[in-house]
Parts: structure tokens; sequence; C-alpha cells
């Protein structure tokens, strides 16, 4: 048997299994966050087709466990589409699709929580669609955006953890290694799962500084391009 | 004056949502230098009529021409038409997060490429003349309605606008603060610009005016000079509403 003590030449192991599932679930976010943003415009469209197209993304993936959809990106893709994704590729993927819905709903009530009258005044200024999103509406959205998002990143932080069922080797899988080799115990989950909770309050504190600086300066965000 | 090439030209316009009828076949033109005021009961199309020179609502008949162009909603061009005018809400519509000077700077860099230097020192100016200078920095919800409104109105003049459009400027402001609004369009309806202007303030559409539109039930009813208007009325329906504002 061994004693706790030597889990301690565990650690360099357990803290880049830790960096691996950060860097998993950030890119997991950001795709997230891109693919939320462009299904977001699409709810928010005139075009009835794009409408009807992210409603069914946003439904489906909302509604699928998300063990079923890194099942379906990792063994299904090969046989369906034949992409043959690693087990980060297939990982990513998942969490990002996943994500993205998520990401698009809150994103999608960010905008509408801007006024029609906001619109209008853009338009009135000669400004594009784009133009109005990017300097008018967008930067009101972000109030409203921001609290959940640092939700559902906190939720893909945690999701990540069942990239280790199809054999990645992030922070779970790195635990599941250490204790089998440690002969069996929890001292090292329990670790592990100390390790989620530090960087999840972590990021829910830094949100919280976040959230608070955007609403300091009176009414809202400072642009910093004016 | 009136012999001039008209600015607006509207043509037989017919604005309905679904089948209620909101304009019913009007037709106005607008000469350059004109202040038109648009009077008349609530719910009778005039702030329409302006929402569809600005191409904010589409429209189901007839035509608007702006400088030449036509002017349809969704279309292209309609950008074209909003560069060449500046509109001024009732609920003013300033952008919350930006400051008063950002919200005059804003339509100048993004939409129009002026540098942001430029553009500072003609908004700081623009705030000047507004009587706002001291309120540069502050953020909208500082700024009392009259206030905002004075901002509103620097915005929509940032850009240089060929026609102003005013959709009932006074209306949500506190009686304290009108008469500071209706000071600085006073000053601007001095300088020659062409304004549309919907209102309900008949000492100021008798003093600025250069003609008066009374609109009821989405048809034009009368037009002429505002004193004229106001003192002799030659319509039935222009004389009972004047009753009720006049007490």
């Amino acid at each position: 048997m061994h004693n706790a003590y030597s889990l301690l030449e565990y650690m360099p192991a357990v803290f880049r299994a830790l960096g691996l599932t950060i860097w998993l679930s950030w890119l997991a976010l950001i795709l997230g966050a891109v693919g939320g943003l462009l299904l977001a415009l699409m709810r928010t469209s005139n075009f009835r087709v794009l409408r009807l197209m992210a409603l069914l993304y946003v439904e489906l993936f909302r509604s699928i466990p998300i063990l079923i959809i890194l099942f379906f990106f990792f063994y299904g893709a090969p046989l369906i589409l034949g992409w043959n994704l690693t087990a980060f590729a297939a990982a990513t993927a998942a969490l990002s699709a996943h994500a993205s819905a998520l990401m698009s709903e809150v994103i999608r009530a960010g905008i509408e929580s801007v006024g029609r009258g906001q619109w209008e005044a853009a338009q009135s200024n000669g400004m594009t669609y784009t133009q109005a999103m990017r300097h008018v509406i967008g930067p009101q959205a972000m109030q409203v955006i921001l609290p959940p998002s640092v939700n559902i990143y906190i939720m893909v932080l945690k999701e990540s953890s069942i990239a280790s069922i199809i054999g990645y080797v992030e922070l779970t899988a790195t635990g599941l290694v250490i204790r089998e080799a440690h002969g069996g115990g929890f001292a090292i989950l329990a670790i592990v799962a100390l390790l989620y909770f530090i960087v999840c309050y972590a990021i829910s504190l830094a949100g919280g500084v976040l959230e608070r600086r955007m609403k300091v300066a009176g009414s809202g965000l400072q642009m910093d391009e004016l | 004056m009136m012999n001039a090439t008209p600015v607006l030209k509207i043509d037989n316009l017919r604005k309905q949502f679904g089948s209620r009828v909101i304009i019913d076949d009007i037709s106005m033109n607008v000469v350059p230098g004109e202040i038109v005021c648009l009077v008349g009961p609530s719910g009778t199309g005039k702030s329409t009529l302006l929402r569809c020179v600005n191409g904010l609502e589409s429209i189901q008949g007839g035509q608007i021409l702006f400088e030449d162009k036509p002017v349809r909603a969704h279309a292209k061009d309609i950008i074209g038409v909003r560069k060449r005018i500046g509109m001024i809400f009732q609920q003013f519509n300033l952008y919350p997060h930006l400051t008063a000077r950002q919200n005059v700077m804003l339509a100048q860099v993004v939409v129009h490429g002026v540098d942001r230097k430029t553009a500072a020192e003609r908004a700081d100016h623009l705030l000047a003349r507004v009587r706002l200078s001291h309120r540069a920095d502050a953020y909208p919800a500082r700024l009392s309605g009259g206030e905002q409104q004075r901002v509103a109105i620097a915005r929509a003049l940032a850009t240089n606008p060929h026609m102003l459009m005013f959709d009932e400027p006074t209306s949500a402001l506190d009686p304290e603060t009108v008469g500071e609004v209706l000071a600085v369009m006073r000053e601007i309806a001095q300088e020659g610009r062409t304004m549309l202007v919907v209102t309900h303030e008949m000492r100021f559409a008798a003093d600025v005016g250069t003609r008066m539109v009374f609109m009821d039930a989405g048809k034009i009813v009368e037009e002429g000079p505002p004193r004229e208007l106001l003192a002799h009325p030659k319509t039935e329906r222009a004389q009972r509403f004047l009753q009720t504002i006049h007490h």
C-alpha cells in the first residue's frame, strides 16, 4: 500500500491535466460563443428559414444528453460522415455544439432586451445592421449576456470531464488513472474535485468583478474606441 | 420659396397596419428652408408619416421622394436617405452606454468615416450650442429629459442633415424642461434648416413654422400659414381640435 503522501509525486501530472481541462473547455466556450452568436443572429433575423434552422439546432442540442452528443462525434461521425475525429476533437465538437445551443439563447435574450427605440435611433443615424449591432445593440446586450455566460462556461468546464470516457486524459481521467495506480481510495478524486471547485469558483468571482465594472459607469459599458 | 425644388415629395401615400389604414392618400411637398408643423389629434398618423419618410415603416401605396430618390424601407439605398435626414424621437433614444459626447460622435465616426478628433470637436461645438458643454461626459441616465432631448438634437445635427424631423420632441418632457428644448429648436429654425415637426406646441408652431398641416384620421384636412390656420381654421374638424387645445 502507498500512503497519501506519495500522491504528491503525481501532482505535476494532475496540474498538466488541469491545464488540458481548462484548454478544452475554453476552446469549447469560444467556439460555442461564436456558434451561439451566429445562431442568435439567425433566431432574431427577418428570414423565416434561418429562424427555423436555428430553432431546430437549439432544441436538438439542448435536449440530447451531452454524453450522447459526444458518442455521436466519436463513434457516429466516422460511420455517418466519414470523419475520424481524435478524442480531443470529438470532445471539443460535442462541448461546443452543446455550448452554442445554450449561448444562442442567452445572446438572443440579450439582443431582445435592447429596446426597439435603440434600433430606430441607430437606423436613423444611417447605420447598417452590422454597424447598429456592433456599436449600439451589442454593447448593451453584453450586460445581459455576461452573467449567464459565466455560468455556461462553468458548466462546460465540468462537462468536459466526460471526455475521459472516450479516452482523452484530462483532469478526471488523470484522477482515475492515478487512483488505479495508487491502489484505489478516494484521496486523489477529492483532490481532483477540489481543483474543479477552485477553478470554477475563481471564474465565478472574475465574472462578478467584470459584471460590476460594467455597471460602474453610470449606465453601461465603456466603449474604448470612442 | 414655394417655387423651389422640393427636398421631400410625398405622393398619394398610403400606410396600413394589416387592414387598418393609418395614412390615407396623403400628398405634400417640403421645399428647402421650410418648417412644416404637423398637428392634429393623437393617432392620426403624424408620427407614422415621419417614420415612413425615414424608412422605419414600409408603405403600401404611393411614393415618397427625398431629394429625388425613392424612399423604400427595406431597400439598400435607404441608408443614403437616412444619412441625410436627422431624426429626433419623442423618447430621445440616446445610446445609454455612451456619454453625451460619444452619442454625438458615434454616427460621424461609424457612418460618415469622420476621424475621432474631428468628430469630438464637432460634438463639443454642438453640445455648446445646445448649452450642454458641462454635461459632455455624462451618461444619458444622469441627464434630465430636457437635457437628453438636447443631446439628441445635437446628435441629429452632427452629420449635417439636409432635413430634420422631430417626432413630438417635447411630449415626454416635464413641463419645466419643455422650454429649454423649444428654445434650442427655435435657434436651429433660424438657421434656415428644413424641418418637419410633429408637435402639440401651438405657440412654437405659430412663431417658428412656415406652414402648418392639420391631419386627422390619416388625411390632411387643412394646411396654411400657422397663424392664419390657428386664428381662422376653415374646416369644422380643425376648429373643434383647436378649441380643445386652446381650452
